[in-house]
């Protein structure tokens, strides 16, 4: 996540739009990913990062600057996903047009065929996750958070994020037999 | 085993995710030398457990995420306040005294109304045996109140002559 001015932040949490888009800018690519991969579908990401966008917008205005606001942001998000996704627990497969857009030319599906193989990939071995070690799991893996930061932004110990990460990866390594890696 | 116990539980964690200090990764990484089934599991972890997450392509944000967001701020804006803005307007409105300082003030003004009460009383009773000292002087020594005359003195000036 990119850094943002505390200035930007102080005009955004007093209601101006223009600074509220520069945090967007610097935020959605995080908030829309880390959405994605604990839900586990598009569409519930959409709806997912809207919630969390309001929930920032209305909330700035009580940031105090006490705590790094990328781990604030953090927080938010996980905790938002980890909650819908505990209460929507259901699983959804992205249709082909929708991921690649009607009428995709032939040599453009062959290239995205090795994303689209490790992006199925991905979103079958979340699935075998329950939402609290997805979050540690995507946290950590896909976005790169420290154990630090990723105890801070699921308020949890950070032993708690150690043995949720060794549960989901010894998971992971029970499906060895049940998961075909090269044609899933 | 035992031993390799301990070291499969930091590959699973802490060696995988870069969160050892050195002396920890040297420790695990001579156990990895000299243990070929450490070896293997530790490659199984990074291949099914850590790779594929990390090489997962992120999806681009939708690009009608920010106008449908922008558009909820807009409306808001424009007319109905949340719930939240709506308490925060209140909570600018209505002061909530801290409890500690009015409960102090409310003792300190019971002290200081107790002990101007009682001085009152005190000097009230002590006007009252004064008068009644005066009356049984007058009544002992058989004078009366004098009348509206000039003539003599009244018992209370003989009394303080």
């Amino acid at each position: 996540m990119e850094d943002i001015a505390k200035d930007t932040l102080v005009k955004a949490s007093q209601g101006d739009t223009q600074a509220f888009e520069e945090v967007y800018k610097a935020s959605s690519s995080f908030v829309y990913n880390v959405a994605f991969r604990v839900v586990n579908n598009r569409e519930d990401a959409s709806e997912v990062a809207q919630e969390v966008f309001m929930i920032i917008y209305h909330k700035l205005k009580t940031f105090r600057f006490e705590s790094s606001f990328k781990t604030w942001v953090y927080r938010i998000t996980a905790n938002y996903a980890i909650n819908y996704a505990k209460k929507n627990s259901r699983s959804k497969t992205v249709p082909f047009e929708e991921a690649y857009g009607e009428g995709a030319v032939e040599s453009e599906v062959h290239a995205k065929m090795d994303q689209d193989h490790r992006g199925q990939l991905v979103e079958k071995l979340l699935g075998e996750l329950n939402p609290d070690q997805r979050a540690c799991v995507v946290l950590r893996d896909i976005q790169g958070l420290s154990y630090e930061e990723i105890a801070q932004a699921l308020n949890i110990n950070i032993n708690t994020v150690r043995s949720r990460l060794k549960r989901s990866r010894e998971r992971l390594l029970s499906l060895r037999g049940s998961i075909d890696y090269e044609k899933v | 085993m035992k031993k390799c116990d301990g070291f499969r539980d930091l590959i699973l964690t802490d060696y995988i995710d870069g969160e050892l200090d050195k002396d920890a990764v040297a420790g695990v990484e001579g156990h990895l030398l000299d243990c070929s089934d450490c070896r293997a599991f530790f490659k199984e972890v990074k291949t099914n457990g850590a790779l594929p997450f990390q090489q997962a392509i992120r999806p681009p944000v939708p690009s009608e995420l920010w106008s449908t967001i922008k558009q909820r701020i807009e409306d808001e804006k424009q007319g109905s306040f949340s719930l939240e803005d709506l308490i925060d307007k209140l909570r600018g409105l209505i002061v909530f005294p801290r409890i500690v300082p009015v409960f102090a003030s409310l003792i300190v003004m019971f002290l200081a109304g107790s002990v101007t009460l009682n001085t009152i009383q005190v000097q009230q009773a002590k006007d009252r045996e004064q008068g009644e000292y005066l009356v049984s002087l007058l009544s002992s020594s058989g004078a009366s109140l004098p009348a509206d005359n000039n003539e003599g003195t009244t018992p209370i000036e003989h009394y303080f002559l």
